[in-house]
């Protein structure tokens, strides 16, 4: 027995130790370190935001980038920040998986002197040095009007019977998709939400919920998903009832690879996403210049804007988004 | 005939079990300073040279990090202590925390009571809904695994009701709710409460007549009801404490993360069941302490802490913490099997 427990005990310390080495490797040059609180990897959106954050830190070659996950879990990210803080890096990236809980401990951060970078989702209080971010809500009237061009196009006229698979409940972009697109279609008497689903982001809840409403609705013109893995459900489902050329589907995200919604664009799934830019790129880029200029001070907040992904343009968008 | 029975349900194990327990605590306790060691050894240096895990605000946010979990799992162990399990603790949690938002953001007052009345009213239903575990498991005989997934399921739905799905924001003003996020947020009062939690379990379990009917019902309940036992009512209690104090994480929680939310303490049950598990109380009942439940949770929280600092992967801190579950246990069964 006590040769197994130092058995367990021995691997459990290497595991540790050589966790913690790295962080010596590089003893020479000025290098940084850059730790980067993420709300959750598991959604494909974050994924693709970790891969092209260590893209763009990669190529400065002088910095340590260390992403922690918080697993959607506002506790667990306050106390990974916690230990940052703790750990003193020369810069701290945040994208916080809720705006009230995280914005005391953005505060702390940056009380102890660390630099603060806000990414995606803005908090309560301005407790950062620059917030990158990207706009729902002009994303939600973009796709309103693209359901007015669409029906239009169609039939000859903006009048039409619409879908809409909605997000997580309560969560700011699904929110602000949803008002977008009515602040637009509102004015618009013939075109008719006939239907709206909460879909959870989720292709398997998409495809469950159009399930159901093609059972109701016996004409729908326009699936708008509020990310494209359910708007891709929606098309599985009517594609089950061979339903889904008398309708078009229109998602947002608009990710690279395989999986992505581009891609969808390119096979004809979707009619069109919208890129939701990843803003990764440009808070490594911001986050290098306040490492390396002594001078700099970053702006006070960086708005990127939101893209239209449809057959012209997909098979670009999906060489530049594929890292 | 009664009598002997008493004394057997009762006083007859006691020596015996006491001395097991202090076994096992210590077992838990050469765990808690093995992991200890372990941080000292790998844990990283700050600038000055010194190591990070000892510095005092380093400390102090492992005991504020696993406060809420830990507060659960003093309940749990009562309910484990009586061979039963409480998974909607979790779903309580999330309930309380909604409460808490909703009464304070709704309601016009500026006294101090209203925060009063909005914690009362948090703790009341956690209670309530604890009580109501107790009752169904006790005087309808279901397993209580069974009810309490269901409370577990139909709380979660009752909390997402109450608040239409959405999270309560509870701000930074200058308003009451404000005033009760940033008065009870503080360590003092987060680690306070747990440790006074816990010293008040402590000695409701190791020195009082409950403590013992608890146990002996949790090591052979037929025995215990033999014995003259009350078992309905002790374990409606014992239900109704673990909601009452799930009831008050919930409220640490909404002032800690500065929002009530329904989808708080996700999988919490489950962390909570690890916490005493690890402490050493046999989920088969009648053998665990509050003391071993403790260094479980510190154990928990300090390989977590550890895990962080040196930036380990978290998907490789979960693997860990399963390793870690099934060593302790082994190694604590080991032990009882030889003793």
């Amino acid at each position: 027995m006590k040769l197994s427990l130092l058995k367990i005990a021995v691997v459990v310390v290497l595991t540790i130790a050589g966790a913690g080495c790295r962080s010596n490797e590089h003893a020479g040059a000025k290098q940084y370190f850059v730790a980067f609180s993420q709300c959750n990897n598991a959604e494909p959106y974050r994924a693709a935001q970790n891969a092209l954050m260590e893209k763009s830190f990669a190529v400065a070659g002088n910095v340590r980038l260390v992403i922690a996950d918080a697993q959607q879990d506002n506790s667990k990210q306050i106390a990974q920040i916690e230990g940052f803080i703790r750990q003193k890096p020369d810069l701290l990236i945040v994208a916080p998986n809720e705006r009230a809980p995280l914005t005391e401990v953005m505060g702390r951060a940056m009380a102890a002197g660390i630099p603060v970078i806000c990414l995606e989702r803005d908090i309560t209080q301005p407790n950062y040095s620059t917030f990158v971010g990207a706009d729902n809500l002009a994303i939600g009237k973009m796709a309103g009007q693209l359901i007015v061009e669409e029906l239009t196009k169609r039939k000859g006229n903006p009048a039409g019977n619409v879908v809409e698979l909605r997000g997580l409940l309560g969560v700011e972009a699904e929110m602000e998709r949803y008002q977008g697109a009515h602040d637009v279609l509102k004015t618009y008497p013939n075109i008719h939400f006939v239907h709206e689903a909460v879909a959870d982001w989720l292709q398997s809840n998409g495809r469950d919920r159009m399930l159901e409403i093609l059972r109701a609705e016996p004409k729908i013109d326009v699936v708008y998903g509020h990310n494209d893995p359910m708007a891709i459900g929606a098309y599985l489902a009517a594609h089950d009832l061979n339903r889904h050329n008398q309708m078009i589907f229109i998602g947002i995200d608009g990710l690279g690879g395989p999986a992505g919604g581009v891609k969808k664009v390119m096979d004809g799934v979707l009619t069109a996403t919208f890129y939701y830019p990843l803003c990764a790129d440009k808070a490594a880029e911001v986050g290098l210049r306040m490492l390396q200029e002594s001078g700099f001070k970053p702006d006070h907040q960086y708005i990127l804007q939101p893209k239209l992904i449809n057959t012209q343009n997909a098979a670009e968008m999906y060489k530049q988004l594929s890292f | 005939m009664t009598d002997l029975t008493a004394s057997a349900a009762i006083q007859g194990p006691r020596s015996q079990s006491k001395r097991r327990g202090l076994l096992r605590s210590l077992q838990s306790a050469i765990g808690l300073v093995v992991i200890f060691i372990l941080a000292l050894i790998v844990g990283p240096r700050s600038s000055s040279g010194g190591l990070v895990f000892l510095e005092s605000g380093n400390i102090t946010d492992i005991l504020r990090q696993v406060s809420e979990i830990g507060v659960i799992a003093l309940g749990m162990t009562l309910v484990i202590l009586t061979a039963g399990i409480d998974l909607s603790v979790g779903s309580i949690l999330a309930l309380s925390s909604s409460i808490v938002a909703v009464v304070l953001t709704h309601s016009d007052g500026t006294s101090l009571w209203v925060i009063a009345w909005a914690i009362t009213a948090a703790a009341g239903a956690s209670l309530l809904i604890g009580l109501l575990n107790g009752v169904v498991i006790a005087r309808w005989r279901i397993q209580p695994f069974i009810v309490t997934l269901a409370a577990m399921i139909g709380v979660r739905g009752l909390a997402r009701w109450l608040t239409s799905n959405t999270n309560i924001d509870i701000g930074f003003g200058q308003d009451l709710a404000a005033t009760f996020a940033q008065s009870l947020s503080t360590k003092l009062v987060v680690i306070g409460s747990y440790a006074c939690l816990s010293v008040i379990l402590y000695v409701l379990l190791s020195k009082t007549v409950l403590g013992r009917q608890v146990r002996a019902i949790g090591d052979n309940e037929k025995a215990a009801l033999y014995a003259g036992l009350p078992i309905s009512k002790i374990k409606i209690l014992v239900y109704g404490m673990a909601g009452l104090l799930a009831g008050y994480a919930g409220v640490l929680h909404a002032a800690q993360n500065h929002q009530g939310s329904p989808n708080a303490g996700m999988s919490y049950e489950l962390e909570a069941i690890a916490a005493v598990v690890i402490g050493g109380t046999s989920l088969a009942g009648g053998q665990g302490s509050i003391g071993g439940t403790l260094i479980g949770t510190l154990i928990m929280g300090v390989l977590t802490n550890i895990l962080r600092l040196n930036n380990i992967d978290s998907n490789l801190e979960m693997m860990l913490k399963a390793v870690i579950i099934v060593a302790a246990v082994w190694i604590q069964k080991r032990g009882r099997d030889q003793g």
